[in-house]
Formats: C-alpha cells, sequence, structure tokens
C-alpha cells in the first residue's frame, strides 16, 4: 500500500502566498548573490571546494579535469621496462581473458634468446573494449595495466581508436627483482643493467591502495573531510 | 575577491554608458526635433519618431535580445552553475553574449515547417499579433522626462496621449489573439490546448491587472504614464516621495502578480506546458517562432517599464534628486541621461526579479491559476481600490494613503518574518509529536 501523506489545508499564512514567496525570493537572491559575484573555486576535487562564497560546482570538462577515483580502470598501457622494451612476453593470457576478443597479439622471438618472447604486433579495439580490466588481472608479468586515468581520445573514424603497440607503450617504467631479464644476465649494457636492477622493487603479495600515497588525492582522505563537513554540518 | 570587483566594475560601467546612452538618444530626439520644424510639421512628430527608432527599434529589442542571454546566464547563478560560455571571441566567454548572435542565426536559417491542415492566414498572421502589441505597449512608457535642449522641450517617451494606462489595457488585452490564434491555426490538439489555455489564463488576470491600477489612478489623478511619474516626485511623508509602491503596495503586489501571468512565463507558464503539451505555438518553426519567443521577452520587459514607471518612480534617480534636478549642479542633458538610466536600472531589476519568482516557483496548477486570480487578486484589488478610494477622499494630500501604505508593507514584513521562523517551530511540535508518539508505545 503506498505511503499516506498528510493532507494538511493550507493555513492563513501559506494560503497568502506572498510571504512565502518572499523568503523564497530572500534565498534565491542569496544564491545569485553568491554565485554571481564571487569567483568559483576551480579545484577538480569537488568535495574539497571552498563553497564559503561561490557554491557553483561546475567542472567546465574540456579545461578542467576531475581526478578520478583509485579503482578507475582507464586507457589501457603497455608497461615499458626501464630499456624502454615492453614488459609483456606475448603469452596471450590477456586476449584469452578477454570476454570481448578485442586483444591482438602477434608474438616474435627475442634474436639471441632461447627462451624470450615479445609481441611484434599487440593491438586493443577501444571500441571493442568493455573495460573489465579482466586483461590487467590475468597479466601474469604484470605488464598491462589500466592506470593511466585516461579514456579514449574521441576520434572521427573508427581506425583511430585502434591502439597498437606503439600507442600503447608508454607511462612509467615498472621493474621487479625476480625478472628474467634481470637474474638470467642480458645484452644490455651494464649501467643500464644497474639502474633496472636499482629500480627494481619485490612484488606485492597484498593488494593495497597504491593511489591512496598519491600526494594531492585519496580517496579515504575525501570521503572522512566529507564526513566531517557533514558532521559540522549537523551541528 | 577579483570577480567581485570586476562585478562591480561592470555594473558601474553599464551604468554611465546608459547614462551616455540616453544623452545620444536626448540629443537625436531633439534634433529630429528640429528637423520636422524646419518641415514646417509639430515639433512632436520629429522626437516622436526618433524615439520611436531609439527606444523601441534599439532599446527594447536589444534589452529584450539581451534577456535571453541573461535568463541562461541569471538563472545558471541562481542554480549553482556557470551557464552558456562554450561560444568563445578570442578566447573570452564574455558573458554569453555572443549567443545572441548564435541563436538569431539559428531562428533565422532554420527550415521553416508548416502543419498541412493549417489556416494559412491566421498561422501566418498569429505571430505578428503575438509581437505587435506588446511591442507598442512600450510607446506610452516615459522613458525619460521633459528636457530642454536649446530651446526645445524633449522627452524620452515616444507618445504621450492622454488614455496612458488605458491604452496599455486595450493592448495587452489584444495580445490574447495572438496567442490563441495560433494555438487554434495550427490545427494540433497541443496547439489548440495551449490557445484556450492561454486565452482563459489571460482574460481572468486582466480583470485585476485592471483593478489593481485604478487605485493609482485614483491616487494620482490622472491616467497619463508620464504625469504619473512626475507626480511621483513629489514628497509626501517628509522627504519620502510619493512613489507608487509607498501608496500602493497591495497593488503594487497584485499588478505584478497579473501582469506577471499576462507574460506566460514560469510560473504561469500553463499555454506553454513544455512538459504536457508544447503549447500553443508547437507547430512553428524557425523566426515564426522566434517572433513568439522574443515576444515573451519583450512583454517581459514592457512589464517591468510598466511596474517602474507607475510604481518605482519611473525615471525619477529617487536620490539626490534635488541635487541633482537643480540645473545649477547638472546640465538638463546630463540630468535627463540620469534620470532614464535610473529608469532603465529599475527595468532590469525587475526584469531580474521576474526569472528569480520563475526559478523559485513551481507550474501552477490550472485551477490554482484561477484560485489565486479570483479568490486572492481580485478580492485584494478590490480593497485596495476601496480603501484608496477612502483614503484620497478623506485627505487629498496623500498623507493618509501613505500612511496606509507604509503600514502595510511593514504588515507583508512582518508576516515575512513570522513566516521565516514558521518552519523551525512547526519541524519541533513534529519532533515532539513523534516523542509522544514513541512514549504512548
Amino acid at each position: 500500500m503506498p505511503y499516506q501523506l498528510d493532507n494538511q489545508t493550507a493555513d492563513v499564512r501559506e494560503s497568502l502566498y506572498f510571504p512565502e514567496i518572499f523568503r523564497a525570493i530572500g534565498i534565491v537572491m542569496r544564491t545569485f548573490w553568491r554565485n554571481a559575484f564571487f569567483s568559483r573555486d576551480a579545484n577538480p576535487d569537488v568535495l574539497a571546494r571552498d563553497l564559503s562564497h561561490s557554491r557553483v560546482t561546475t567542472v567546465t570538462y574540456p579545461e578542467e579535469k576531475v581526478t578520478y577515483a583509485p579503482g578507475y580502470r582507464g586507457l589501457h598501457r603497455l608497461v615499458p621496462r626501464a630499456d624502454g622494451n615492453p614488459r609483456c612476453v606475448a603469452c596471450y593470457m590477456c586476449a584469452t581473458a578477454c570476454p570481448a576478443q578485442c586483444i591482438y597479439i602477434e608474438a616474435g622471438e627475442v634474436e639471441g634468446d632461447p627462451i624470450e618472447k615479445w609481441p611484434t604486433k599487440f593491438i586493443i579495439d577501444e571500441l571493442r573494449c568493455v573495460v573489465c580490466g579482466f586483461c590487467v588481472e590475468a597479466c601474469p608479468k604484470d605488464a598491462i595495466r589500466m592506470d593511466t586515468g585516461e579514456h579514449p581520445k574521441p576520434t572521427y573514424d573508427r581506425g583511430g581508436q585502434i591502439y597498437d603497440e606503439k600507442r600503447l607503450l608508454r607511462g612509467p617504467p615498472v621493474s621487479y627483482d625476480y625478472d628474467p631479464w634481470l637474474r638470467r644476465g642480458s645484452r644490455l649494457p651494464q649501467p643500464a643493467m644497474k639502474q633496472m636492477r636499482d629500480l627494481a622493487r619485490p612484488f606485492a603479495r597484498e593488494a593495497k591502495d597504491e593511489f591512496s600515497e598519491t600526494p594531492g588525492f585519496s580517496a579515504r582522505t575525501l570521503a572522512s573531510e566529507a564526513r566531517a563537513r557533514a558532521e559540522a554540518g549537523n551541528k | 575577491m577579483k570577480r567581485f570587483v570586476g562585478m562591480w566594475l561592470v555594473i558601474g560601467a553599464v551604468l554611465l554608458g546608459l547614462v551616455l546612452l540616453f544623452m545620444g538618444f536626448y540629443l537625436l530626439a531633439g534634433w529630429a526635433a528640429g528637423v520636422a520644424a524646419w518641415l514646417g510639421a509639430p515639433e512632436f512628430y520629429g522626437s516622436a519618431i526618433a524615439n520611436t527608432v531609439t527606444l523601441m527599434a534599439v532599446l527594447l529589442m536589444t534589452v529584450a535580445a539581451l534577456l535571453t542571454v541573461a535568463e541562461r546566464k541569471w538563472s545558471a547563478a541562481m542554480q549553482d552553475r556557470i551557464g552558456a560560455n562554450r561560444i568563445k571571441v578570442f578566447g573570452m566567454a564574455l558573458g554569453g553574449v555572443p549567443y545572441l548572435l548564435a541563436d538569431a542565426l539559428k531562428m533565422l536559417t532554420k527550415e521553416a515547417t508548416y502543419p498541412a491542415a493549417r489556416s494559412r492566414l491566421l498561422f501566418e498572421l498569429a505571430p505578428v499579433m503575438a509581437f505587435a502589441p506588446t511591442f507598442a505597449l512600450f510607446a506610452v512608457v516615459p522613458v525619460g522626462p521633459e528636457v530642454e535642449l536649446s530651446g526645445r522641450k524633449v522627452a524620452l517617451l515616444v507618445a504621450n496621449p492622454d488614455v496612458g494606462l488605458l491604452w496599455i489595457f486595450a493592448l495587452a488585452g489584444l495580445s490574447v489573439y495572438g496567442t490563441t490564434l495560433a494555438g487554434w491555426a495550427s490545427n494540433s490538439r497541443a496547439g489548440l490546448l495551449g490557445g484556450v489555455r492561454a486565452a482563459s489564463q489571460m482574460i481572468s488576470y486582466e480583470v485585476s491587472l485592471g483593478m489593481s491600477l485604478v487605485g493609482v489612478m485614483l491616487a494620482y489623478k490622472t491616467v497619463n504614464l508620464q504625469d504619473m511619474v512626475i507626480a511621483q516626485g513629489a514628497a509626501v511623508l517628509g522627504p519620502v516621495p510619493a512613489l507608487g509602491i509607498l501608496l500602493q503596495p497591495l497593488g503594487f503586489l497584485v499588478f505584478f502578480t497579473s501582469s506577471f501571468a499576462e507574460t506566460k512565463r514560469a510560473p504561469f507558464d500553463l499555454p506553454e506546458g513544455e512538459s504536457e503539451i508544447v503549447g500553443y505555438f508547437v507547430e512553428y518553426s524557425g523566426m515564426k517562432f522566434g517572433m513568439m519567443f522574443l515576444a515573451e521577452f519583450v512583454e517581459v520587459v514592457i512589464l517591468a517599464g510598466v511596474v517602474t514607471a507607475v510604481f518605482l518612480g519611473g525615471w525619477h534617480p529617487v536620490f539626490f534628486e534635488s541635487w541633482l534636478s537643480n540645473p545649477a549642479n547638472v546640465p538638463p542633458l546630463l540630468y535627463g541621461g540620469i534620470c532614464a538610466a535610473a529608469f532603465l536600472a529599475k527595468v532590469i531589476l525587475l526584469c531580474w526579479l521576474q526569472l528569480v519568482i520563475r526559478w523559485l516557483l513551481p507550474r501552477f496548477r490550472f485551477d490554482q491559476i484561477q484560485a489565486l486570480c479570483w479568490k486572492m487578486l481580485l478580492p485584494g484589488a478590490l480593497i485596495n481600490l476601496f480603501v484608496t478610494g477612502a483614503a484620497v477622499l478623506l485627505d487629498p494630500s496623500l498623507q493618509l494613503l501613505a500612511w496606509i501604505g507604509a503600514a502595510e508593507i511593514v504588515a507583508i514584513f512582518g508576516i515575512t518574518a513570522a513566516a521565516s521562523r514558521a518552519p523551525a517551530t512547526s519541524a519541533g511540535a513534529h519532533d515532539q509529536g513523534h516523542a509522544a508518539h514513541a512514549a504512548g508505545h
């Protein structure tokens, strides 16, 4: 049964219309005054904006961009090693896991190395991608990530949405101390090798909110600030 | 802070620009009067033609067109948004003003589609019938005082007929035809419904519109708008001038509300009703729709103009007026410019107030509209009329009327203040009720 609303008849003050309207005019005028005469805080983190003067919460999109939440799955990237080659070993795990079948890989052998493979072609059709992140989960080498925080740029033709390895290979390089090219030796010159070793870190066994440590942005901080604001507002 | 200073600078610059603009209008009117005298015609013909061009074709249309932009930007500010700012001229949004050109271009170049079953003549005639009477209303609104320029008396006023307010009633009545014909001629159910709604709403509100102004006519003993504005400059309570809003606060409320309903804009926009029927102009496209659309904005400006002239002292700057009006301090041409700028400033303020009201009230239901008209505004106007009549009869110097008006204003403020405290107490009572309810269990 639908809930009942109290069918109260309007009292004299309410049925006079005008007093309530005058009151409302005051409210709208105050809002107008604040927004028209004071500049807006353009902080892309909308929750952290200073709303004491202007209360405008607009983010003028192409010029300003909201910082995405830490779990945001953006455009893919192929993670490079410190020497600029992709970490990918062309194992086809991501292409197999992909429910949209948008990943196409052609494997090639690394010259002079009996074991190593590398992708001569690594193509993702971003129009077919369903942004599920399974490829990232499936990758045994941490070679594909969706941590760019971007979305595919709009294009005028479909071909522009097909990203090959040249466009995908970007971002900060990642090294781990178990990386085979660090352990087995490599054809790289010694100084570069040393640099890669220095950058290497142990692979994290526990999942952690890596982005929460990014200076200036943290989902937890945002949430706690919003909670504090709400509590302050209630008092 | 930069924006705060900038906004005040813009406002100051606009006011200064208006003063200069109106001085130019005065000079043009004076020159045209001279040409008319040279041709052997009455001087008034020349200044009337010049004023038709400057005031009606330039000023009124510009303000009405700018109001379309202002509606976007002001509405945005009232709703915590930014508003239209994507069209940029050399990287500057210029407060959305370039949208004016974009709108005009769009209206003019859009394909005009016609319903096949329209009644052709009326369909073509309706936009004109909607636009022309509202446009012509402005002819009797006095924008500036009569100023002596090189021996010629020039006023910023297109026509000064003795009928004044009656002209306004007559033409406001005519503008019903445009909307109703538009609805009828387009031979569409939604359009017809909109037209019928417009007719019933506008005809109802015309009654209270007329009645609310009778009190003003009694108080100032004239229906000529220029005389009415001049009468408002006289001091009545000490230094306080006899503004219409002081003598007739109730009349002001009733007139403002009724004429608001006449403009067919929210919250009285039942004839349009975007969510149910698109309205009497649903079948119109291109510039024909543009005419209907513009007519509405012109109506807003004219309503503001009439309210200013009748209730807010018209072109009287109100403050420092005795000093300003002395030719020893301020040359007559500058005085005229300042007065006309004061008039337009009041008009803009009232347009803004209408936008505020547009955003703070949801659309009325049709029975609510009629109830507001017949059960509130009309009795209010009649009471106001009787009280005014009695007060003027007892005290022709208007002192008594001014005291009554002041008492009404105080009462309205008192009730409003009481209303603004009311929700807190009612919420408290509600909580207590809940507590008692819980205790009962």
